[in-house]
């Protein structure tokens, strides 16, 4: 227990939480404008665009972080981590936001109008005030992505939490302390849950329930309003994605070593495979307790929902570390097998699945699955071709958070891995760890070209779902 | 045999029902209507009558078999009820053709069936189209034609011209009505819309907090309503304080008034005469009254009238205006009229 009374253990808490604020404030302050420009001012190529703002998603901070520092060294400490996680991560409240700026009522902003306000705070008075609760819960998965991370304070040397746990338990496998410290993380997450639904509170998210949208028409925007918008856009795909992938090309072209095409194949072929059953477990996992709570509100499902809901509050170190005690003392098969690591990832990344299942079926009409009912389906079957098919997209796009992020995810693949057993991410830690930059870089560049694929999809999901279907299955990505 | 019969059922979500001992009764082929404001516990009945909620207590028959009581529960699945909800609840991701045949078991006849279907509800070129390229109206069309596809002893019409605009209501409503009688089927309309259910059903139950008001021929319910929350349910009702006279005669502050009874009242039984705004008429001579507002209809005219006594009445006017606010008018009244005891004005029977 002296862990505890150590004054640098809450000096290392205190870093974490300010590191968690900082990332949120700066990506909610990248999102709103982002937002705003794509929903409100014609600018060209929206659609694209759009993407671009989804794909940073496809860059692990930790290959952000290092292509980064391979352009500028001088960078380290505080705030250079705190830029580059906002890259990577503001993605998490861009979406949610956006999704809830295109399907808020836009008449209340025109009766904000009407009743004399100007626009700028008619916008703040409704179609702002409703986006809170999603900005809300993009942030929460911001701050626990950002107390969970890993890599980027690593190579940036800052000494917060996770950084800690990993140095003790690798130092000397002191399963203990580091158990302690990983509690400590826990209240931290568990502090940072319970001011988002402090945030959320009574806030009432209006669904439009009618078919036509009433949609606000775009700006009419000066000329100056449309170029500033597009050199923001531009701007932003630049430093997130541009900068960093140009920069391990740049990386690449100066390397000297010859790349084993054998080991990147496999690398490349076991992170598709294991992220796939991952997702595919977390799907499997979510798809019950969403069906459950979207319809049956009561105290039990309450309890199943909030229960799944602490992954959320358990970094991947974390969820590594309890994976391993319990498989070495409860199930010694399955430690360090292939289905452990598809299942921590499945626990880790369930929210996710679980959110956005659940806001797609909560945004089908259960009127239509009585009438199935009534016209002779069972009960499963009427679910299944009424309310299951309907809400495809939604669980799909969930499916594919899961898949992204499990790529990416790299404490819990280190400490669970199967012997032997390299991933996109693992093979490329290794690489940095013995300072073989050059030699890691084709690892990178693979591993942003294969997240890129769900995260390109899922932003398609999310068009479609907006654009082509009469009542629009609401696609959450977060919890 | 009844095609639907309810019995003493109560019902609700766990806590205090929310439906109260509803008795109820449909003959074969007819037309229901069930007419209540919202919250008045419509679409509980209709939930617990398609089987989506088990009742408390009571039981439900169909064609004479039993579908729901103490012992027995027959799941929606297997009650052969057709369902028409509001906005039609067509199903988005199929084709009007696909959505029609959705019930209809896979065989030989059924493409001639729904062929067929769509033929009665007039909407044969839209078999390929999408629920979201129909009109309001057409969307209700195949939703009847789904719910009409397995034959089913009964349909259940859940608000479904709700989202109509009212010109095309009308159309729809009448339309409607036609399939249902020319395919003989026996259907339970809910509603809100007093002239809907006057003027498409065989007969109506009114709702009220959760149990039935009164049940009768829309006629019968109109002219002679049982208690005063029935009355205004199905329209604009003057309340005239009297006393019963004789066995047809009540005086009031405008003389006698003659009435129509459900049960003999005894002399001197206080309570309060009803009568219809067009049992009133304007003449050259009786009660005199003040003209305070007038509401124009194009067709008609609904005046409101301030007696001298300080009653306010309203009057049908059916030659539109004749009569301007602050003139006096003369007030005749009809012989269609209604009394109800003070003892039984709550409507609770």
């Amino acid at each position: 227990m002296e862990v505890l009374s150590r004054g640098r253990t809450w000096e290392t808490a205190g870093t974490s939480l300010g590191l968690a604020f900082t990332v949120i404030i700066a990506s909610l302050a990248i999102s709103y404008p982002t937002a705003l420009i794509l929903t409100r001012v014609h600018v060209p190529f929206p659609r694209s665009f759009f993407t671009l703002a989804v794909l940073p998603l496809a860059i692990p901070s930790y290959v952000a972080a290092y292509a980064w520092l391979a352009q500028f060294p001088a960078m380290s400490g505080f705030w250079a981590a705190a830029l580059i996680l906002t890259l990577v991560s503001f993605p998490y409240t861009f979406l949610p936001i956006i999704v809830s700026l295109r399907t808020s009522d836009h008449s209340l902003e025109q009766v904000a109008r009407s009743l004399g306000r100007t626009p700028i705070t008619a916008f703040l008075a409704t179609s702002f005030r409703q986006s809170t609760p999603a900005a809300a819960a993009g942030s929460l998965l911001i701050g626990l992505y950002v107390l969970s991370d890993f890599g980027v304070v690593a190579l940036f040397r800052v000494d917060t939490f996770t950084r800690v746990i990993y140095s003790t338990y690798r130092a000397s496998f002191d399963k203990t302390s580091a158990a302690v410290l990983a509690g400590i993380l826990v209240l931290l997450a568990i502090i940072l849950i319970s001011l988002e639904r402090k945030a959320r509170g009574r806030t009432l998210r209006y669904r439009p329930d009618r078919g036509v949208a009433n949609s606000l028409s775009r700006l009419t925007s000066t000329r100056g309003i449309r170029s500033a918008s597009v050199a923001w856009l531009t701007g932003l795909a630049t430093t997130s994605l541009l900068i960093p992938t140009a920069s391990l090309f740049i990386l690449m072209s100066e390397g000297t070593r010859a790349l084993d095409w054998g080991e990147l194949t496999t690398a490349v072929i076991n992170t598709v495979v294991v992220s796939f059953v991952g997702a595919v477990i977390a799907v499997g996992l979510a798809l019950p307790i969403a069906a459950l709570t979207s319809r049956f509100r009561n105290r039990k499902s309450a309890a199943i929902e909030s229960l799944s809901y602490s992954g959320l509050a358990l970094p991947g170190v974390v969820i590594g570390l309890s994976l391993v005690f319990l498989s070495i003392n409860v199930f010694p098969a399955i430690y360090q097998s292939f289905f452990l690591l598809a299942f921590a990832y499945a626990v880790l990344f369930l929210p996710k699945s679980l959110g956005a299942s659940r806001s797609a079926f909560e945004s089908t009409p259960p009127v239509l699955e009585q009438v199935a009912r009534s016209l002779g389906k069972k009960p499963m079957s009427a679910w299944v071709f009424t309310t299951g098919r309907l809400s495809l997209t939604g669980v799909a796009a969930g499916g594919l958070l899961v898949m992204l992020t499990s790529m990416k995810e790299l404490p819990a693949t280190l400490m669970l891995r199967p012997t032997g057993f390299e991933t996109l991410a693992t093979e490329l830690w290794n690489r940095t760890e013995l300072a073989a930059y050059g030699a890691a870089v084709p690892y990178a560049l693979a591993l942003i070209a294969v997240a890129a694929i769900p995260a390109f999809l899922l932003s398609k999901a999310i068009l479609v779902t907006k654009s082509e279907e009469k009542r629009p299955t609401e696609i959450s990505i977060s919890a | 045999m009844k095609a639907i019969e309810v019995s003493g059922v109560s019902a609700g979500y766990g806590g205090e029902p929310v439906i109260k001992e509803i008795d109820l009764a449909v003959d074969s082929q007819q037309l229901l209507a069930i007419l209540g404001r919202s919250g008045s516990g419509k679409s509980t009945l209709v939930k617990t009558i398609t089987g989506f909620i088990r009742p408390l207590c009571g039981k439900i028959f169909l064609d004479g078999v039993q579908v729901a009581g103490p012992e027995v529960f027959v799941p929606p699945e297997l009650r052969n009820i057709g369902l028409v909800p509001q906005e039609g609840g067509l199903f988005p991701h199929l084709s009007v053709a696909q959505n029609v045949e959705f019930g209809i078991r896979k065989d030989a006849g059924k493409d001639l069936r729904v062929q067929e279907l769509l033929e009665l509800v007039d909407l044969r070129e839209l078999a390929r189209a999408r629920p979201q390229e129909l009109s309001g109206g057409q969307q209700q069309r195949v939703s009847l034609a789904r719910a009409l596809a397995r034959r089913p002893s009964v349909i259940l019409l859940d608000e479904p011209f709700n989202a109509l605009d009212a010109t095309l209501r009308d159309h729809v409503r009448a339309d409607i009505a036609e399939i249902l009688s020319h395919t003989s089927t026996t259907a339970i309309l809910v509603t809100h819309d007093q002239d809907e259910a006057l003027s498409t059903a065989h007969s109506i139950a009114l709702m009220d907090l959760g149990r039935i008001l009164a049940f009768g021929s829309p006629q019968s319910l109109y002219q002679s309503p049982n208690s005063i929350p029935a009355a205004k349910l199905l329209g604009p009702i003057n309340e005239i304080p009297g006393t019963v006279a004789s066995e047809h005669i009540a005086d009031t502050e405008f003389g006698e008034m003659t009435f129509d009874t459900h049960e003999l009242t005894e002399v001197g039984t206080r309570g309060t005469v009803l009568t219809r705004p067009e049992s009133i008429d304007f003449g050259n001579q009786g009660t005199s009254a003040l003209v305070e507002s007038i509401r124009f209809h194009g067709h008609q005219a609904m005046v409101t009238v301030i007696t001298q006594s300080g009653l306010r009445l309203k009057v049908r006017d059916e030659q539109s205006v004749t009569s301007h606010i602050g003139d006096t008018v003369q007030l005749v009244f009809n012989d269609v009229n209604t009394f109800i005891p003070a003892s039984q004005a709550s409507g609770r029977l």
